[in-house]
């Protein structure tokens, strides 16, 4: 029961986080009314997902040898690239900020921009999704009689459960954070989720053999946090923690720092103009 | 503008050297299957400095995790497919992995020798 209860846990937190921030942040612009579009995006992720653990069987051809990568791949390179365009124009948005101190504005926001939110919960629910209906959907058929099966599965429901309250109580403080700090605190967390996610999505095409890992493992780290921890398994769902990671993935994941930095500079520099 | 132009170059170079890369030397090929939420065989020895194919069939009803933090691999093979997991050349010794969905019974190691 706890196992399960952990597994899900865990996931609920990492998609959580992701549909968390985006609803402070529609909240702090004065923009609570469109709510709707970031939970129709998690909304359509628990059917999609729901869809593909489903019909596995009949997905076979698609998910078979390395299919299965490819896709989680695309599915985080899609995330990857949502969220940066997320972290641009957050940052956007914290300049017309005027007051240091104010707590929340009125800024405008475009059908195009909700519209990348309710990707944005889209793609960071069902990249959870998935795994975790596949994982409960096994608890019900290996448990055969009620009685085994009903503790795993009440626990798995249990981990869901705790991971949203946990996030939902989680962004109730961050919610009471200045807009110029919470921007600032935001901006980081989805720049190395992103960065994260792209690391994940090149370590997909390393495991199906579509990208050569160039030196692995470039180095060890599972002395100073080991995923099979508590919370290094949780570092490494948010932000990509690898103990012994690619020398592949570690040049991306360190990459994409400095090119989104000198990205945003650009944008900055362009409207300066 | 050049600046970004060099990026490009440089990710493009990459690409080039990582494709050149990833097609050449040989591998050994391992099969696993998962069973009743075990592995078997459980422990499978590979060359060291060898590139490695495993390929794992779950004839589980159950879709199962195959995860390796020190292979840095993990991979949701769903009930009845065949899943493939390339590795890099490994040095000599032994690499744990288990079944995420099932950790208590699903265990194995690779040993490189």
């Amino acid at each position: 029961m706890l196992g399960t209860f952990i597994i899900t846990w865990r996931e609920t937190i990492e998609a959580a986080l992701i549909v968390g921030i985006l609803l402070t942040f529609l909240n702090k612009i004065g923009q609570s009314k469109q709510f709707r579009f970031v939970y129709w995006g998690a909304f359509w992720a628990v059917l999609a997902s729901l869809v593909f653990a489903g019909f596995s069987n009949y997905l076979a051809v698609f998910f078979r040898d390395i299919g299965q990568d490819i896709f989680e791949a695309a599915i985080l390179f899609l995330a990857t690239g949502v969220l940066t365009h997320m972290v641009v124009w957050m940052h956007h948005n914290a300049r017309e900020i005027k007051g240091e101190l104010q707590h929340q504005a009125e800024l405008a926001i475009s059908k195009n921009q909700l519209w990348a939110l309710a990707t944005l919960a889209f793609v960071g629910v069902f990249r959870e999704g998935v795994e975790t209906v596949l994982f409960l959907w096994g608890l019900f058929l290996q448990g055969g009689a009620f009685e085994s099966m009903a503790p795993p599965v009440t626990g798995g429901l249990l981990g869901i459960g705790l991971g949203v309250l946990m996030t939902w109580l989680f962004f109730k403080g961050f919610g009471h954070l200045d807009l110029r700090p919470f921007f600032k605190v935001s901006g980081i967390i989805l720049i190395f989720m992103a960065a994260g996610m792209l690391s994940s999505g090149i370590g997909k095409l390393v495991t199906a053999g579509l990208v050569p890992p160039l030196i692995e493992p470039i180095w060890n780290t599972s002395w100073l946090l080991s995923e099979r921890s508590f919370i290094g398994s949780l570092v490494a769902g948010i932000f990509g923690y690898r103990s012994n990671p690619s020398l592949i993935q570690a040049i991306v994941y360190l990459l994409y720092f400095p090119v989104t930095i000198l990205w945003l500079r650009r944008q900055h520099h362009d409207l300066a103009q | 503008m050049i600046r970004r132009k060099r990026w490009f170059q440089a990710g493009l170079a990459l690409g080039v050297l990582a494709f050149a890369f990833g097609t050449a030397s040989a591998e050994e090929e391992i099969r696993i299957a998962i069973k009743d939420h075990r592995f078997s065989p459980s422990e499978v020895r590979v060359k060291a400095n060898t590139k490695i194919k495993l390929i794992i069939v779950n004839e589980d009803a159950a879709a199962e995790e195959f995860e390796s933090f020190s292979l840095n691999r993990e991979k949701i093979i769903r009930p009845g497919q065949t899943a493939t997991i390339f590795l890099p050349p490994l040095k000599p010794g032994r690499y744990d992995f288990f079944g995420e969905f099932h950790p208590d019974t699903a265990k194995g190691t690779v040993i490189a020798e």
